[in-house]
């Protein structure tokens, strides 16, 4: 692999782009100039995947963060090498169970938020071990 | 210095990574077939369960301390192996400095880093694999390789104190952990050898550092014994290995799902397994000249003894090296109706493919170019569909629609990481 990264995470899925890639290559005269301006076209992996190890693909059920703009049947990006700072969005682990929720940190207190009037909301001690973080949601991909 | 990691009880850590739940709750996961265990969590291995048990015997200890089962789930198995040695592969910033030695184990090369850094470093590696794949790792550093696993297994052995990552960075860490360390725990010591080193009075790996390299060549398999007593003394002599070297071997072996006595299924099963391993075999470029096919009937009296029948195998070498599926399939189905015998029950079969040579140079060959061109594109496209397709969509009719031998993986996990259908649902 191409090595000019280091303790890097940004995608480096598709990056390889060779001559053979581009359409006009072995044209003459006019064509060719555009050779000069040749990108390599949008990949929507190097938008929404920025650490392809620490990346994992799941699907919403329930309506918990319909509030957020995640749907039941949503699929969402969770990378688990992002810090779960306060404020975001992520899949928690409570008792064994994992939850989508909305993370809230007060000096002593973890809250799971749901955007959603219909679902409590989870608090437990910071010390708590029984919460986890699996990740940390990047991405909700929505049908419209 | 070296050092290895290890992915601890790989096959249960990854499916708990999906199963929170089963933190810290016995689980143990199956051979193909539901065979026998291959990987038990420290919990399922405190309550007495063996290594490679057979599962039938292990199901009345399984029932009692309830221990949760799975079927091996290969694709998820093989997604998380390949995050993990990704990880390592960013976290070191060169390809070359990991050596994948197994699914769940690599050696990496850690240059000149100091030796007061060392044990930092190694533990930085290790909680960012575990926070990156969710995959908990034991991590052995040492100068070389052999010494590398055997502060892993000290590491492994107790996983409070040294919080799974040990290093043996001077020569006095080193002799201590040899010391306590049995002869028949030193990686590449196997189990008859370390019954002769016993018998020689050798009982510790710190013993066996001791003998000269003139006395491990006569007695230990010359140069690789030799090596074996250099690298416990400290001084490199297994060298890190070029990642992704060209198999010179491919094979693909199964148990059937049920006892086979049919000879159509047999050959449906072996033309698919000679499809997955000219799969395998264009995937490196490859062409093969050799084709060994072998079938594994059972005993007669198979209820009494459990023991395994006499393997019957052939093989035939094609008039020239080739990586196109039909023509493996035709002389290896050949071969299965030269093998099989009429009345005999069938519980496993497998192909091999040798005398593998690099593809290109089939090209060179003028004469056959037009049929071998098109051959190749062919094989091109096949495996193109299958693989964006899965589950082999094409598949040769050889291989059979019905497949009445096809594995057994009842309690097989959702291939999360795999397949958009199997998804893991939150709510």
């Amino acid at each position: 692999m191409e090595g000019d990264y280091f303790n890097g995470t940004s995608y480096r899925g598709t990056k390889k782009f060779s001559q053979q890639d581009v359409k006009t290559a072995d044209a003459t005269g006019f064509g060719a100039a555009a050779d000069d301006y040749m990108e390599r076209g949008i990949d929507l992996n190097e938008q929404l995947i920025r650490n392809k190890p620490a990346t994992f693909f799941m699907r919403v059920r329930g309506e918990a963060m319909t509030g957020a703009g995640i749907y039941d049947g949503d699929t969402i990006i969770v990378d688990r090498s992002i810090k779960a700072e306060s404020g975001k969005v992520v899949v928690a682990v409570l008792n064994g169970e994992m939850f989508i929720r909305r993370l809230e940190k007060t000096f002593n207190k973890l809250r799971l938020l749901s955007e959603n009037n219909k679902h409590a909301t989870i608090e437990v001690d910071a010390s708590c071990d029984s919460l986890g973080i699996w990740g940390v949601v990047t991405y909700c991909i929505h049908l419209v | 210095m070296k050092a290895i990691v290890d992915c601890n009880s790989f096959y249960c850590s990854c499916e708990r990574l999906f199963r929170p739940d089963l933190q810290h709750k016995p689980v143990v996961v199956l051979s193909n077939n539901d065979g026998c265990i291959v990987s038990r969590s420290d919990e399922a291995k405190a309550a007495g369960v063996d290594m490679a048990a057979p599962y039938f015997e292990s199901k009345p200890l399984i029932q009692k301390h309830n221990i949760s089962v799975f079927s091996s789930n290969y694709n998820l198995y093989g997604d998380l192996s390949w995050r993990v040695m990704e990880t390592l592969r960013m976290l070191l910033g060169d390809a070359s400095k990991v050596e994948v030695y197994s699914v769940d184990e690599a050696f990496i090369d850690l240059g000149d880093v100091s030796e007061e850094k060392l044990y930092d470093t190694a533990m930085n590696i290790r909680l960012t694999v575990e926070q990156w794949t969710g995959i908990s790792v034991s991590i052995g550093v040492a100068p070389t390789k052999t010494l590398a696993k055997l502060a892993n297994y000290l590491a492994k052995k107790n996983k409070a104190a040294t919080q799974c990552v040990y290093v043996l960075a001077n020569r006095q860490q080193q002799v201590t952990a040899m010391k306590q360390t049995r002869v028949g725990n030193v990686w590449g010591v196997g189990y008859s050898y370390a019954q002769k080193l016993v018998n020689l009075g050798i009982t510790s790996a710190w013993e066996l550092s001791t003998m000269s390299e003139e006395w491990a060549y006569a007695n230990m398999g010359g140069v690789t014994g030799a090596r074996l007593i250099r690298e416990l003394n400290g001084l490199p002599s297994r060298e890190m290995e070029k990642p992704l070297v060209n198999k010179k071997m491919i094979a693909t072996t199964r148990m059937f799902g049920q006892p086979v006595t049919d000879l159509n299924d047999i050959k449906e099963a072996i033309a698919t397994y000679i499809s997955r391993a000219a799969e395998k075999l264009r995937r490196q470029h490859s062409a093969a000249k050799v084709i060994s096919v072998f079938i594994v009937p059972r005993e007669q009296n198979y209820e009494v003894s459990f023991r395994r029948g006499a393997t019957v195998s052939s093989y035939v070498t094609l008039p020239a090296a080739t990586s196109s599926t039909s023509e493996l399939i035709k002389p290896a189905v050949q071969l299965v109706e030269s093998l099989y015998e009429q009345g005999k029950v069938y519980k496993k079969a497998g192909v091999m493919l040798a005398g593998l040579e690099p593809d290109e140079s089939i090209q060179g060959n003028l004469f056959s170019a037009g049929p071998q061109k098109y051959q190749r594109l062919l094989m091109g496209m096949m495996d193109n569909i299958n693989f964006s397709m899965r589950d082999d969509v094409l598949k040769f009719a050889a291989s059979g629609l019905a497949r009445n031998w096809k594995m057994r993986q009842e309690l097989r996990s959702k291939r999360y990481t795999t397949r958009w259908e199997e998804l893991y649902e939150v709510s």
